[in-house]
């Protein structure tokens, strides 16, 4: 950082933000584009939220758009040029752990965030700093995997997001400073947010994290402007047994002993108090329509089923409610009574798709960790298609055994506990009716233990464990929808977290647990660029234009999950 | 520090007054007989004196915690290992105080102590030893061996996935870098056979884990 900009940060810290915008315009910031604040910071109106997915100056959305496409409509970046991609600009945060952020740039004003909820606002052409924001953290703190932050949300004149102290914070854009703060859930019971808000009509919408602590999960909308809560949705109803499903949506049996599991019901009564099922990711919006798309995460405790007997809803399923009054419209299970930690994470995206019968039809995507990518139509949730496995399926539907200490008998399965597909978003071009996910491969041994609920302490009812020597990799799919054939698949070393983007251009941009930031052709997976970042690429890509050029921007800081090198850099592309 | 004495408020009113008869603070200054007035004054004020001696900050109720966990934070061998509380993540005191006060965690020393201690109190005394530094123990690197079995058994379960990377663990999951080896395997072995038995998802994790694994984690953490 600059002199002037090591200035301006004391200034800031000192809360005289006034003062220290002034400062700013009058030394101008010397050489190439002005200094950070000469850059105005913008208001986001509704309007140009819901125009998103043709706006190719911004990248207004967590995933580009209400309709979560992550793609970018700008194509100044292509095939043919990407190669001459070179780095723009480097900020390097005060935070060196693991990255999650979706760069969000309205009108050349980026808003980042970082592990441990720290927000920046940057000159997005310079990458210079405007405002640091650093959440004043609760003294309970319960989370799982990693201390993340997945981005902010804007609206109006304020930057929203979730805190690992379960908070919702709104922040006010031009100064950084807190102008509401609620308490969305307790975090001494396991809820915690690492997700981003999503902001859309007077309201912003949030999910929790707590499958691994015996939470009861929901999604929240509160009012944008004062932080009232407006409706909750419980993604676990009173009557969580449903309909005994013996298959999962691929038709394959999940062995349940359904004798025994109906004997603890009728012991123990209904598990909805403890049951999980949080909500990892945002929501996608259909407007039209005023229904909200999300997925849900797994039960409470992941692999110990004979606790909780029933279907377990509406964990491991695909839900709409409805965004005003958050009324249930319509779902969709993917595993009853799962054991597997196999809970449906990754974002939904709604594109239009081919029904059975050819027909186009409005339709919701969802990959999951079970590695399928499944087709619904929107109106019911019913499932159209499930695409070809992206990864390995071996030993899927084995149960997990119980606990012996690395017992060679003990039951090895594909895909492990982290997917398939995590919580990674997809990107689709829906020109090319394709969808591009990125996937792990780790083999894992799962092992079962029963304890009883304990008072928001860690609670898997047993054990997950990489298999050492195992295979550990992953991969880049490109997923015919209308047809669920897998078009093509470039195998990586490692596993692949964090996130893909799609642009008009025809490239598709993902990095990886190695440090190694990729661009491919869309059309057919060949790889066209790539840069070493120097830590874990584990951060969905971005993309927008200031200046009249356009520019890629990730965030290189490393993931827990996998492991991967930690940074605290966010990088930003373009080309000459 | 006399654990007889009951720092409870209520407690310690009814002591005052007990001591002093029903209503004499009250009316003490206007009673009419000097002998009795003066008898009763001084009763007051010696009921009141520890009260007013140790005007019980949390530094006062501490003290009892540095015979063990050190004066300054360096633990003092015990027959049981005791482990480093200064600097350690502040959500992950209280929840030990917490769990101590109400036997969910077992230990015959930590739980009468506990258990003595004012509800209200557990999160300021977390909070003045989460801001202690963290103690340099120096304790040895082991050999590369034990290291590689070390990171093997990391790589299996990703302790690092809850502890964050270097092992510094933040708000409720404990810092484990630089603990004392012997607490880190005890506490490692306890989780395994449920003699600790706070945090069940542990106890899960330890069990896939074997006693060799156990033992080169607590000396890698340790010389971290």
């Amino acid at each position: 950082m600059t002199r002037i900009g090591k200035t301006m940060l004391l200034a800031g810290a000192m809360t005289l933000p006034l003062a220290y915008v002034a400062l700013a315009q009058e030394t101008g910031g010397g050489g190439g584009g002005g200094g950070a604040a000469s850059v105005p910071i913008p208001t986001v109106s509704q309007a140009m939220l819901s125009a998103a997915a043709g706006d190719s100056k911004n990248f207004l959305h967590t995933n580009a758009n209400y309709d979560q496409t992550r793609f970018h409509p700008a194509s100044q970046i292509n095939t043919k040029n990407v190669k001459d991609l070179h780095v723009a600009w480097i900020f390097q945060t005060d935070v060196r752990e693991s990255m999650e952020t979706s760069p969000i740039i309205v009108n050349g004003v980026m808003y980042v965030t970082t592990s441990f909820d720290h927000v920046y606002a940057l000159n997005a052409q310079t990458g210079e700093q405007i405002w640091h924001y650093k959440h004043d953290m609760g003294p309970i703190t319960v989370y799982c995997c990693g201390p993340n932050n997945r981005g902010a949300a804007v609206l109006g004149d304020k930057v929203y997001i979730g805190t690992l102290d379960a908070k919702l914070v709104a922040l006010d854009a031009k100064t950084g400073k807190v102008v509401w703060s609620q308490q969305v859930a307790d975090p001494s019971l396991g809820y915690s947010e690492t997700m981003a808000p999503t902001a859309v009509d007077g309201k912003v919408l949030i999910g929790t994290n707590g499958g691994e602590y015996g939470i009861r999960g929901f999604v929240k909308a509160y009012d944008a402007n004062d932080g009232k809560l407006l409706w909750t949705f419980s993604t676990i109803p009173e009557n969580s047994v449903g309909v005994w499903a013996t298959k999962d949506a691929t038709g394959h049996d999940m062995h349940r002993d359904i004798a025994a599991e109906k004997a603890a019901l009728a012991k123990n009564g209904d598990p909805y108090k403890t049951l999980g099922g949080g909500v990892w990711q945002n929501p996608s919006v259909d407007l039209a329509t005023k229904r909200i798309y999300f997925v849900v995460g797994n039960p409470s405790p992941d692999l110990d089923g004979a606790i909780r007997p029933g279907d377990n809803l509406y964990t491991d399923s695909l839900v709409s409610v409805d965004l005003d009054t958050g009324k249930l419209a319509c779902y969709f299970q993917y595993i009853a009574h799962d054991v597997w930690d196999l809970d449906a994470t990754s974002p939904t995206v709604l594109v239009n798709v081919k029904d059975k019968n050819g027909k186009t039809v409005p339709g919701v995507l969802h990959a999951g960790k079970t590695g399928y990518i499944y087709v619904h139509d929107r109106k019911d949730c019913s499932l159209i298609r499930f695409s070809e496995p992206m990864v390995s399926q071996k030993d899927r539907w084995v149960l997990p055994t119980p606990t012996q200490p690395l017992d060679p008998k003990s039951a090895r399965m594909f895909p492990g506990a982290n997917g398939g597909v995590e919580w990674s978003p997809i990107a689709t071009n829906p020109g090319m009716s394709l969808a591009y996910a990125i996937n792990l491969e780790q083999e894992m041994t799962y092992t079962v233990a029963s304890a009883p609920y304990p008072d928001g302490k860690l609670w898997l009812g047993g054990a997950f464990t990489n298999v050492p020597g195992g295979v550990q990799a992953g991969n880049v799919t490109a997923v015919d929808y209308d047809t669920g054939k897998i078009r093509w698949q470039v195998k990586t070393p490692q596993p692949m977290i964090g996130g893909i983007l799609a642009t008009a251009g025809g490239v598709v941009f993902a990095g990886e647990s190695n440090g190694w930031f990729k661009a491919y052709d869309a059309k057919d997976g060949k790889m066209l660029w790539k840069f070493h970042a120097g830590a874990g690429v584990n951060a969905p890509p971005s993309s927008y234009t200031v200046g009249g050029k356009q520019y890629i921007v990730v965030g290189a800081g490393g993931n827990v999950q996998v492991d991967s090198k930690r940074g605290d850099s966010v990088v930003a592309f373009t080309l000459d | 520090m006399d654990r007889n004495f009951s720092r409870h408020p209520e407690a310690r009113a009814q002591r005052a007054s007990k001591d002093a008869g029903p209503g004499a603070s009250a009316v003490a200054l206007r009673g009419p007989l000097r002998g009795h007035l003066r008898v009763t004054v001084i009763a007051i004020l010696l009921a009141l004196l520890p009260v007013a001696m140790h005007a019980e900050t949390i530094e006062d109720k501490a003290q009892v915690c540095a015979a063990c966990h050190g004066e300054n934070g360096v633990p003092v061998e015990q027959a049981m290992p005791v482990p480093v509380i200064w600097g350690q993540n502040l959500g992950y005191l209280f929840f030990q105080l917490r769990d101590f006060k109400s036997g969910m965690r077992k230990s015959d020393t930590m739980v009468p102590i506990c258990e003595g201690l004012d509800r209200n109190d557990l999160m300021p005394l977390a909070q003045y030893f989460s801001k202690k530094p963290w103690p340099k123990l120096a304790q040895p690197r082991p050999p590369a061996d034990v290291t590689a079995l070390a990171q093997r058994a990391n790589t299996s379960v990703v302790c690092t996935s809850c502890h964050q990377e270097g092992f510094l663990g933040d708000g409720t999951q404990p810092r484990l870098a630089g603990q004392v080896r012997a607490y880190l395997e005890k506490t490692m072995t306890d989780f395994r056979s449920g003699a600790r038995g706070n945090n069940p998802g542990m106890t899960d994790l330890m069990k896939a884990i074997t006693p060799a694994d156990t033992a080169a984690l607590a000396a890698w953490l340790a010389g971290m």
